[in-house]
């Protein structure tokens, strides 16, 4: 590191910024700015273009008619919101969202409680194989979804055949898959969490005489709920995005909003125009309860994906 | 390093030990910290109150609550370990849609699967379509998200609305990504147009030879964020005396990037090119939303591949076998991850907060 500050020292001239450095100054301002202010505009119009532009589009898409939007406009040449009082049925996002909000909010709720638990052994205690169970959970999370929806399935319809409990098609198969493809994340996040927290009011728990059951409901609880929101979220996600699994797993009756809407999507090919105005108020609607949490939850949720370093 | 927080578990337990002769004053209190909690899980741990005797004798040794990872335990051991090994068995299966629902008696058949995979079936090409789409969007995703992080890393107006704004397409569900993508792409559709208005004709973009290029576009919108989030927390990492420093030696902004900057960024760059070659490899809901099955055969990646053997053609034999390779190929990046990551660095002396 000194030695590439050293070389930047040769080619450059001395500045005027040679003065004191007070911070909260506007002169410390200065030293930190790492672009001239040209170059700063132009990347983030630019990025930001590209960001917005498509998220746009899905809005005016979603009030323009379908000729409109098979046409190619960008604006809407005629604007109507009844592409919004029309997808509950056709579409089936009334099912579909109730399904979703079901299954992943159980998924949430269900992972962040086991997660905080095995986060809490797996942080405070030695034992062997701590190790090696916080590298298999690292690892767990990269099993590609492809890999394992085949042999889920099958196991589920063995269950079936074998011991009479009917999984596949219900609500209840798919949240025990989201549950366990959302733990070993969950678990991560609440991992990096608990890292963080002192020991002295669990030690001061255990001098009065708490089990270890009552340090975790009434110390570890209360100071962590930030990581359980994570968590929690992280979780809802998994079960709200997924499209292999439901796909697969899922009757008319039981099925996702991601399911829904990529069967209405797929069922529009070939037809005379599709209803793309129908397909992207879905979209929208799909799209909202995520971008919300995002929106509301965004600081923990960014501290908590650079911890896990993962999506 | 373990041995220095095992030595502060015991430092932990010896009040706690000493403190029982005196424990009778707190007595009152204890049954209340043992019993409201377990009250609430009652039913979980109904040993816990018998063992209460043992604990206060040695807490670190004998009474680690071990067996709050049964239920995770178990749970990820059926979800996860058991259809595992069970997708490698059924790798050696002749199994079709009639011979599924026997599975345990479906004829044996050895690498038979595999061998058919490697030889009489686009696998190859799948795999060469994934690592190759996977390493150009990578290779796209990180200058943007570069670029972004050095944008919104110093203090002005409006940076916390920015910041959200680049966020979205990350968070946007991919299956809504590839739906509004699909119809911008049409035939005439807004991206035909607008690039009409330039005089320019793509062609087709969700048919044919062009998909690939349309797979890898879209990925690039969903997922350069993620470089920006890493690259982010890179930044955040470089210390105050290093501006100083680099501002005293009046660096020109492009130099300080280069030299002073940039190294810092390579560690959460890294971290995020392994994790995002995974992510990429595995995406299985852009593709499949985005296409639609059968997928033009320039866009087959491998999890789509496999889909499609199991749930189109019904061949779960050689699609098990399918993904036993994409496993194989998945374990590459992976370990190296699971080598480079730092399990532990709350437990490292100094690392303790």
């Amino acid at each position: 590191m000194s030695a590439s500050t050293t070389s930047v020292r040769g080619t450059a001239s001395r500045g005027a910024s040679a003065t004191t450095f007070r911070p909260g100054s506007k002169r410390q301002h200065e030293v930190t700015r790492l672009l001239p202010v040209p170059m700063l505009a132009i990347i983030l119009t630019v990025l930001c273009a590209i960001v917005l532009i498509p998220v746009a589009y899905i809005f005016l898409a979603s009030v323009n008619s379908d000729i409109g939007v098979a046409s190619g406009e960008f604006w809407p040449s005629t604007f109507s919101m009844e592409n919004y009082t029309k997808i509950w049925s056709s579409v089936g996002l009334a099912k579909g969202l109730t399904n979703s909000v079901l299954v992943a909010g159980a998924t949430a709720v269900v992972s962040a409680a086991m997660s905080v638990s095995i986060a809490y052994v797996l942080v405070r205690y030695q034992f062997r194989g701590r190790l090696s169970i916080l590298r298999g959970l690292l690892a767990l999370q990269s099993v590609p979804g492809t890999l394992m929806v085949l042999p889920v399935f099958v196991l589920f319809s063995s269950a079936a055949s074998y011991l009479g409990v009917q999984v596949i098609g219900t609500q209840w198969g798919l949240f025990i898959t989201y549950l366990t493809f959302a733990m070993p994340f969950s678990t991560w996040v609440m991992v990096t969490y608990l890292r963080g927290l002192p020991r002295e009011l669990e030690e001061a728990a255990r001098i009065d005489g708490a089990s270890n059951l009552g340090v975790l409901v009434r110390i570890i609880l209360p100071l962590s709920w930030p990581g359980i929101v994570v968590s929690g979220i992280f979780a809802f996600l998994l079960g709200w995005n997924d499209v292999l699994f439901a796909s697969v797993m899922t009757r008319p009756d039981s099925q996702t909003a991601a399911v829904a809407l990529q069967i209405f999507g797929a069922s529009q090919e070939g037809g005379a125009i599709p209803l793309y105005g129908q397909m992207m108020a879905a979209s929208l609607v799909c799209a909202a309860p995520v971008v919300i949490l995002y929106l509301i939850f965004q600081r923990y949720l960014v501290g908590g994906l650079t911890a896990g370093g993962v999506k | 390093m373990s041995t220095d927080s095992f030595r502060e578990m015991k430092a932990m337990t010896g009040p706690a030990a000493e403190g029982q002769p005196a424990r009778s004053g707190t007595n009152a209190q204890a049954p209340d910290g043992g019993t409201s909690p377990s009250a609430g899980t009652g039913t979980i741990q109904p040993a816990g109150r018998g063992k209460k005797p043992v604990r206060r004798k040695g807490l670190s040794e004998r009474n680690r609550p071990l067996w709050m990872l049964i239920p995770g335990g178990l749970l990820m051991f059926v979800i996860i370990v058991l259809p595992l090994f069970l997708g490698i068995y059924m790798s050696a299966l002749n199994l079709d849609q009639y011979s599924l629902r026997k599975w345990v008696s479906a004829p044996f058949i050895g690498v038979g699967n595999f061998v058919e995979a490697l030889t009489d079936s686009p696998l190859l090409h799948s795999v060469w379509l994934s690592v190759s789409y996977s390493l150009i969007a990578m290779i796209v995703t990180l200058p943007l998200g570069i670029a972004a992080a050095v944008a919104t890393q110093n203090r002005f107006k409006g940076r916390a609305v920015i910041r959200s704004i680049f966020l979205i397409p990350y968070v946007l569900p991919s299956f809504v990504v590839a739906t509004v993508w699909r119809t911008m792409f049409q035939p005439n559709g807004v991206v035909d147009s607008a690039l009409g208005t330039f005089g320019m004709d793509a062609g087709l973009w969700l048919n044919g030879p062009q998909t690939y290029w349309t797979l890898i576009l879209v990925q690039i919108w969903a997922s350069w964020p993620f470089i920006y989030l890493l690259a982010l927390s890179g930044l955040q990492s470089v210390d105050h005396e290093v501006h100083e420093a680099s501002a005293l030696d009046g660096a020109l902004w492009w130099n300080k990037l280069r030299y002073v900057i940039f190294p810092y960024l390579k560690g959460p760059l890294a971290l995020a090119f392994l994790i995002g070659m995974l992510h990429h490899i595995n995406n299985f809901t852009l593709p499949f939303v985005l296409f639609g099955v059968p997928a033009p055969a320039d866009v087959e990646v491998l999890p789509i591949l496999t889909y499609v053997t199991s749930f189109q053609s019904f061949r779960f034999g050689l699609s098990a076998a399918m993904a036993f390779v994409s496993l194989v190929l998945i374990a590459i990046p992976l370990f190296i991850y699971l080598c480079a990551v730092k399990l532990d660095d709350a437990e490292t002396p100094g690392g303790k907060k």
